[in-house]
Parts: C-alpha cells; sequence; structure tokens
C-alpha cells in the first residue's frame, strides 16, 4: 500500500469494477460460463481497497476522549483526478449586494475578486461517510456477485447480468465519492440507469419491461428535483464542489461543503431559499429511496432477478437518498422546517408500508414493502437534525444493507429452489428441506425485527432514541434542546428578501414542534410491531407448518425420477407426496447467506459497545457543522426505549405465531381479521390507482391527440401540399389524347393567339 | 412590266391567298380521311403560294414566283411520301380514319370513341334446325295407318 498513494486508491474503487465491467462487455461471450471473472475480480480488488481506506481513514480520526465532547477534527482527503470543464468570469453576484454575501467569500472579496469561474473537477473525496458507504457498496455487491454465479447459472444473458452489476458498482462508487454537485447528478442519473436496465432483465416479458419503464420515469420525477436543486445551489453558494478549492493565485473559494464554510457560523442560506433547496433534495431523495409518493416503483421493480433485488433496492441504490440528505446535513440544519417534512415523509412512509406488507403473499413483495418501511425509519432518523440523529440513520443503514440482502438472497434461493415460484401460500414447511436457507433467513428475519441481540435492534433502537429526544427534550435533559438548535443557526440571506422568508420558513418551521415529534415517535414505535409481524408471519409461512413443493421445484436426491419440468409450470397431476430430499441451493448461493448472517448477528451489538460508528461519522465533515455538531449527545444505552422497542417486537412475533405458526400456515386468518381493511392494504392503498387516474390516463390522452394530429393535420397537410401537382398533372393529362388533330389545334390556337396579340400592339 | 402595282389588287391577292390557307388549316384539323387532310395541306400550300405571287408582283421583283416554283416541287415530293404513308396506315389497319391511330396517348386516358359500331357477334345466331328435305320421316310402327275413328 506504500506505493500508492491514499488518492490512486480512492480512484480505484470506481474504477476496478469499470475495468471489470468494460472487459465482461468485450470478452462476455467468448468466456461463456466464466463471464463473472472480471467483473468478480473487479469488484473484489474495489472491496480490498475499500477496506484498505476504510482502516486508514478510520486511524486518522482521533480517539474519543470519553467524557467531554470537544469538537472532533474533520477528516476529509480530495482526489482531483482532472478538470471537465471551466467557464471563466462566469458567476459574478449582481452589482449592490451586502457585503455579507455568502456566495464570494470575504477572502474572495478581500483579495478584490468579483467574478469566480465555473468548474467541474472530477474530484473524489474520501471521509468517513463515503469510507463507509464504500465498504457497504462493495461489499455487499461481491457477495451478490458470487451468488449470482449460482442463480443466474442457465440464463442466456449470464454476462450481461455480470456487466450490469459491475457498471452499477462503478456508478454507485462514484456517486458517494464525488465532491460535487454536479457529478452527484450525474452518477445518481447513472445509477437509476443501471437499476433500470437489471429490472428489466427479462425485457422480453412485458410486466418486467413494464416496471423498469415505471421504476425510470419514477426516478426522473426526483432526478427532476435534483437539478432544481443543484441549479439553486449554484445560484445561491457560486458554487458545486463540496470542498474548498484554491485558485491560481491562491485564494480559497469555499465550497458548500467544504471545511471554510462549515467553520463559517453564517455560512448556510435559510428562509425560503434554504428550504426550497432542502426540499428539492428530500424531493430527489424520495424518488431513489422510494418513499411517498414516489415509491409506487420499488414493489413492481421485484420482477426483476432477485440479486439484483438485493443489490439495488435493498442495500445499495435506495440508499443513496439517505447519503445525499446526510451529505447536505449543513444545508438542512439551516431549516429546521425540512427537517421535520423529512421525518413526516419517512414515518408515515414507514407506517404505509408497513400496513402494506402485512397482506402480501408473495415473499419477495413482503421484502421489497419492508424496505420501503426501513428506509422510512432512516428518514425519519435524518429529519430529527441532531447528531444521533444522522448516525443512528447510517448505522441503520449498515445494519439494513446487511439483513435485507441476506433476506433478499435467502428469497432467491427459495424461489430458486421452487422453480420460480415465490407465492407463500404454495409451498410450506421448507426448513426441512432448505435447513441453510431456513437459518440463515431466520437470522435476518431476527435482525429486521429488531429482535435483541441481532443487529436490527441496535440500530431500531438509536432511531427510537433520537426520536424521543426530540419529542420528549426535558426527558434528556442536555445542553441543546433540539428545537432550538435550528433556530439558533437559522441564517438571513439576502436584505431583499428576508422579511419575506421570514414568513414563509416560519409556516414550515412551526411543525417544528414537540407535539409533531410524539405523534412521529408512537408511528415509528406502531411500525415496529407491524415489522416484527409481517417479518415473522413470512417466516412462518415459507418455513413452518406440512412441507409443501410447487411441481416444478428442483429437488436432489430423488427417489424417482421427477424429472426437470419447466421453471413455473404446474402440470394437472399433483406430485405432492413425492419430495426430494433437500431443495437447498448450491454453495455459491447458500455462502453468501452464511457471509451476511454473521454481520447481521453481530455488527449491531459490535458497532453500539464500542460506539465506534458513532464517533467515526462525527468526523465527517458535513456533521462537523456547528450546528449538527452542538447537538451531538453522549452515548447511552435507553432501557425503556429498548424495551418499549422488544414489547413491540414480541407483540408483532406473537401475533404472528398465533395467525400463522405451522398448521395454520396457509389460512385465511389475517384477511378475516382486517375485513375491509384487506383490501385496502393489499391494493396499496390505491396509490397505482390514483397515479393512474391522474397522471398515466392524461398523459395517454395527450399522447393520443398528439398522435391524431401528427397523423391527421400534419401530414395531412403535406400529403396535400404533395397532392397539387398530381391534381394539376391529371387534368393536365386529359389533353394528351393521342389524336394528331388535336395536337394541331393546340398549336393553331397559339400561332391564333400570338396573332391576336401583335395585331393589338401593332393597332394601339 | 411596272415596277409598281395597285394596292387593292394587293389585297384582294392576299385574301384570296389567306382564305385558300385558312380552308386548308380548317381541313386538316376537322376532317378525319387521311387523304382528304393531305388534301387540305396541299391547298394551305396553295394559298401560301398565291400570297407569294401577289407580293412578288407588287414589288416587281421575281422572287416570289421561284420560290412558288419552289413549293410546287416539295409540294409533288411530299405528296409521294406522304401518300406512301397513307398507304401503309391503311394497310395495317384496314382504315382510313386518323382517329384509328391513338396509341401514343397517356396511360390514364382513354380511347376516344365518337361512334360505336355494332359488334359483330362471333357466335352466330340459333337457326331452327329443320328435318332435311327428301327424307321420310321415322315412322312408328305401332302406330296405324289410318285413324281409328273420325
Amino acid at each position: 500500500m506504500q506505493e500508492f498513494s491514499p488518492s490512486t486508491l480512492l480512484a480505484l474503487v470506481p474504477l476496478l469494477p469499470l475495468a471489470g465491467a468494460i472487459l465482461t462487455v468485450l470478452l462476455g461471450r467468448q468466456l461463456g460460463a466464466k463471464a463473472h471473472l472480471p467483473a468478480i475480480a473487479g469488484i473484489a480488488g474495489a472491496a480490498a481497497v475499500a477496506v484498505m481506506l476504510l482502516v486508514a481513514t478510520a486511524r486518522d480520526v482521533a480517539p474519543a476522549d470519553g467524557v467531554h465532547a470537544e469538537p472532533v477534527r474533520p477528516v476529509e482527503m480530495i482526489a482531483t483526478l482532472w478538470n471537465w470543464a471551466t467557464f471563466d468570469s462566469a458567476y459574478a453576484p449582481p452589482p449592490g449586494s451586502p457585503a455579507a454575501d455568502t456566495r464570494l467569500s470575504p477572502q474572495e472579496l478581500a483579495a478584490g475578486k468579483d467574478a469566480r469561474a465555473f468548474s467541474i473537477p472530477v474530484a473524489l473525496r474520501l471521509d468517513p461517510l463515503t469510507a463507509t458507504m464504500l465498504t457497504i457498496i462493495t461489499c455487499v455487491g461481491l457477495l451478490v456477485a458470487i451468488y449470482s454465479t449460482g442463480y443466474m447459472h442457465d440464463d442466456p444473458g449470464y454476462p450481461r447480468f455480470f456487466a450490469l452489476v459491475a457498471m452499477f458498482v462503478f456508478s454507485m462508487s462514484m456517486l458517494v465519492a464525488a465532491s460535487n454537485f454536479l457529478l452527484v447528478y450525474v452518477f445518481w442519473e447513472a445509477v437509476g440507469a443501471c437499476s433500470y436496465l437489471l429490472i428489466g432483465f427479462w425485457f422480453t416479458k412485458p410486466e418486467a419491461a413494464r416496471a423498469a419503464k415505471k421504476a425510470f420515469l419514477v426516478n426522473r420525477i426526483g432526478d427532476f428535483g435534483l437539478a432544481i436543486a443543484v441549479f439553486l445551489l449554484w445560484m445561491t453558494y457560486g458554487t458545486l464542489d463540496f470542498h474548498d478549492t484554491i485558485s491560481s493565485d491562491g485564494v480559497i473559494m469555499p465550497g458548500i461543503l467544504g471545511q471554510t464554510r462549515l467553520a463559517d457560523a453564517a455560512g448556510y442560506v435559510g428562509g425560503v431559499l434554504g428550504t426550497a433547496i432542502c426540499l428539492l433534495l428530500l424531493l430527489a431523495a424520495c424518488g431513489k429511496s422510494a418513499q411517498l409518493p414516489l415509491h409506487v416503483w420499488l414493489p413492481d421493480a421485484m420482477e426483476g432477478p432477485t440479486p439484483a433485488s438485493a443489490l439495488i433496492h435493498a442495500a445499495t441504490m435506495v440508499t443513496a437518498g439517505i447519503y445525499l440528505i446526510t451529505r447536505s446535513a449543513p444545508l438542512f440544519a439551516a431549516c429546521p422546517g425540512a427537517l421535520t417534512v423529512v421525518s413526516i415523509v419517512g414515518a408515515t412512509t414507514a407506517l404505509v408500508a408497513a400496513l402494506i406488507g402485512t397482506v402480501q403473499n408473495d415473499l419477495k413483495r413482503v421484502l421489497a414493502y419492508s424496505t420501503i418501511s426501513q428506509l422510512g425509519y432512516m428518514f425519519a432518523s435524518l429529519g430529527t437534525g441532531t447528531m444521533l440523529g444522522f448516525t443512528a440513520a447510517i448505522f441503520h443503514l449498515l445494519t439494513h444493507a446487511c439483513f435485507k440482502a441476506l433476506l433478499f438472497l435467502g428469497a432467491g434461493s427459495v424461489m430458486h429452489a421452487m422453480g420460480g415460484v415465490i407465492d407463500m401460500r404454495r409451498f410450506g414447511g421448507l426448513r426441512r428441506v432448505m435447513p441453510i436457507t431456513a437459518a440463515t433467513f431466520l437470522v435476518g428475519a431476527a435482525a429486521l425485527a429488531g429482535v435483541a441481540p441481532f443487529a436490527g435492534f441496535f440500530s431500531k433502537d438509536e432511531i427510537l432514541a433520537a426520536l424521543h429526544a426530540k419529542a420528549w427534550p426535558a426527558a434528556h435533559g442536555d445542553h441543546h434542546a433540539s428545537a432550538t438548535a435550528g433556530e439558533a443557526f437559522h441564517l438571513a440571506s439576502f436584505a431583499s428578501d428576508s422579511a419575506q422568508s421570514a414568513g414563509v420558513a416560519v409556516g414550515l418551521d412551526a411543525l417544528d414542534r414537540p407535539e409533531t415529534w410524539q405523534i412521529l415517535f408512537w408511528m415509528s414505535l406502531i411500525t415496529a410491531g407491524l415489522t416484527a409481524f409481517y417479518t415473522f408471519r413470512a417466516v412462518f409461512m415459507t418455513f413452518t407448518g406440512p412441507t409443501r413443493v410447487p411441481e416444478g421445484a428442483h429437488g436432489h436426491g430423488h427417489s424417482h425420477d421427477a424429472g426437470h419440468a419447466d421453471h413455473g409450470h404446474d402440470s394437472h397431476h399433483g406430485h405432492d407426496g413425492h419430495l426430494a430430499d433437500s431443495y437447498e441451493s448450491p454453495w455459491a448461493m447458500t455462502l453468501p447467506l452464511v457471509i451476511l448472517a454473521v454481520p447481521s448477528a453481530l455488527i449491531g451489538w459490535l458497532l453500539f459497545s464500542t460506539n465506534w460508528l458513532a464517533h467515526f461519522l462525527s468526523a465527517t465533515p458535513s456533521l462537523t457543522a456547528p450546528a449538527v455538531a452542538a447537538t451531538a449527545t453522549p452515548h447511552a444505552f435507553h432501557m425503556n426505549l429498548a424495551i418499549q422497542g422488544t414489547l413491540a417486537a414480541a407483540i408483532g412475533i406473537v401475533v404472528a405465531a398465533i395467525g400463522h405458526l405451522g398448521q395454520r400456515s396457509d389460512g385465511p386468518q389475517l384477511e378475516r381479521f382486517l375485513g375491509p381493511l384487506q383490501t385496502l392494504f393489499s391494493n396499496t392503498f390505491y396509490f397505482d390507482q390514483i397515479y393512474s387516474a391522474l397522471v398515466v390516463r392524461p398523459l395517454e390522452g395527450l399522447a393520443l391527440v398528439a398522435a391524431l394530429f401528427d397523423r391527421y393535420v400534419i401530414d395531412g397537410t403535406v400529403d396535400a401540399i404533395a397532392g397539387i401537382p398530381v391534381a394539376l398533372g391529371g387534368i393536365v393529362r386529359r389533353s394528351q389524347s393521342g389524336l394528331l388533330q388535336r395536337y394541331a389545334l393546340a398549336g393553331v390556337m397559339g400561332v391564333l393567339a400570338i396573332v391576336v396579340l401583335l395585331a393589338w400592339q401593332l393597332r394601339g | 412590266m411596272n415596277t409598281m402595282q395597285s394596292l387593292p389588287l394587293l389585297q384582294n391577292a392576299l385574301t384570296v391567298g389567306a382564305i385558300l390557307f385558312s380552308l386548308g388549316l380548317v381541313g386538316i384539323l376537322t376532317r378525319r380521311n387521311l387523304i382528304v387532310m393531305f388534301l387540305a395541306a396541299e391547298m394551305m400550300l396553295q394559298g401560301i403560294s398565291v400570297s407569294l405571287v401577289a407580293w412578288s408582283r407588287y414589288h416587281g421583283d421575281w422572287g416570289g414566283h421561284v420560290l412558288v416554283i419552289f413549293v410546287l416541287t416539295v409540294a409533288a415530293c411530299e405528296a409521294a411520301v406522304a401518300l406512301v404513308f397513307v398507304l401503309q396506315a391503311f394497310s395495317r389497319t384496314g382504315r382510313l380514319d386518323s382517329a384509328a391511330w391513338q396509341s401514343l396517348r397517356e396511360a390514364t386516358v382513354g380511347r376516344t370513341v365518337d361512334h360505336e359500331l355494332p359488334s359483330i357477334d362471333t357466335v352466330p345466331p340459333r337457326f331452327p334446325t329443320l328435318t332435311p328435305a327428301g327424307i321420310l320421316p321415322a315412322a312408328d310402327e305401332n302406330e296405324p295407318l289410318q285413324r281409328e275413328h273420325v
């Protein structure tokens, strides 16, 4: 490692998977069954480098002092690869701006500069948040790639899948490492495109193609928000870089999240403009992380291959929204109203998605709604705006990546063994014939439900603690009541619209009251109970009860030859009595399950007890902003919250057991219990129908009008213009009769005309 | 002879020439018989000749007269060629109708037919068949030669 500089290593993390993707595209057909090798090699190399960078960054972070929270020194390392574009003097604030203009820095004003160039450097930044995200992305990516060698084994699109997975790891790595908002936007779009290609992997299936299109279009709405936010950021801060840059004559140009601006108490804009930027960033995050109302694409995205769902829709792409908001923490800290909106969106999404997930019969759909719900938890935590909130969200992101990827890969293992069937009512009691899958799935489910001491318990506890601290600030005592933290750093931006901004900003800021947070806390607690319920309902329906498999399932050790029936085909004569000895998946698929089960079980306790992650993340420059760092609280284990969380989880598991354990595994108890609510939940609260009526049908009507206009008006005009010579020709053609005397007559008429003309002119 | 003739004579002669020319022109345009069309063309030439002679006498010049001799010579040669053409046309179609030659018309324009000849049936009409004369009709042996009762 000594011969590679850290910036080279940082650049290697995205570039190795990119090289793997390019090699897979070029050599895929020739490699045939070994087409996974370039991609796995690239991702494995990236994972190794990411872990090395994590260790290096952890060494740079000063050790925790234990007692007093002295301000943590931010840790970052910038690696500028090249300068993509530069426009000189592109930015000049209007004349007459007040001297306290936040756009040009005091150093620049002092140096007599009145204009700044707009440049987009391709710069990567390594700080604790990036190092954590890179490790998660590459390690989960590696495990998913290994799993896919078993799952996608017979697929004709085998090389294409690995090229896409490697391309995705490249795009996501660049997204979290990029140090410029425009680059983030570019790779935001890139991961959306990779998601589209992976969801629509089996594009000949109409549902898959439709789901891919839906995912891309819904993401596009979020991308629109991000684009407008980027424009506003440029207008407000004069640059799009995160880090500070030094111009050629030694003047520091502060980046949006650079250390100069972070140290400046008046560095961030609040009011209308700031809230608008933050809400647009929230819109982008909602699109990518499937929050209300842009969550409709994620359940349909289950049409894609299960490893893709595990990678993209559980562990990595959907966390891009969380990353963006955490990265923009100082921007949000200046707008308490926006933070409250973030939490409201998150908690509402968590509850709604959990309710919908309780009635799903498709195992992957249950996990999809569970993902939406857990992401809602993370948003709720981010919206508290405290250091605990941000670190708890990232902690939950890490544990969620582990156990959700585990659950999805386990579901894939079940689906692969059952011959493509994933409806839980068609199989049961699989723990006897798929022991490894059952055991690891149970570990993941316990982690998801928040059962102590698995990983999810600790991260969920931290989130509940963050919400509780905002809801009952007096109970948590200490220095900063979170309700005032935002006001203390509420900054006036421009003299011209400060009065106006005070009016609108106060409107949203009024949401930031303890009562709001109390409601959100209770919603989250109920959601925790529902999470445990639907998770264990899925576990009981799949793995307990009488052992049944559908026809077409792949089994080993058959007593008679059931043949390799087509995937998902049912013959009309059931063979339920003849079960194979084992339906367990090959080692390429079960090994990642076992590997993922270890952190799902242990990582929560490890990171919580040493408080290592929270301290590590507090050295992220974005989180060293005074507005956020001042809200840091000492690390504590809240026993009452732990009891409340465990009680909710226990109630959920017990109700699930009453309803679905063992012999009652497929009974209609849930439907009978819910009654009319069953219809509401299973129709996903009619979101798809509302979108269809409000958006899709009008657009289809508009498209029809446009098509008719194009066909009849535009084409009609062109055809009419083209028809004029034809019509004229038709008239003139009738004179060509072939009769000699008529031709002669025509000549004589011409002569007569000339004679008359001449006579007329000579006479007159 | 005198170098200057009188103007009325010129005018009258030109009028005659013009009438001959016009009549010939109208004849070409309206008559359908190929030989009559040719006759009308000859008449146009004679009208031109009269005009040429009239101008020549008016100016007291011999140029017009000479040109008329040329015209007559050319007319004779042209008559030979034209009549060969008419004979060829007649031998191909058996008709002297100029309207028989319409093949160089546009494809979408129909054949100009101003009167219909009744079509000649290829199938002869059915005539009743009679027994040939001089042959006795076939007799029925069982039929008596005389009526049994009146």
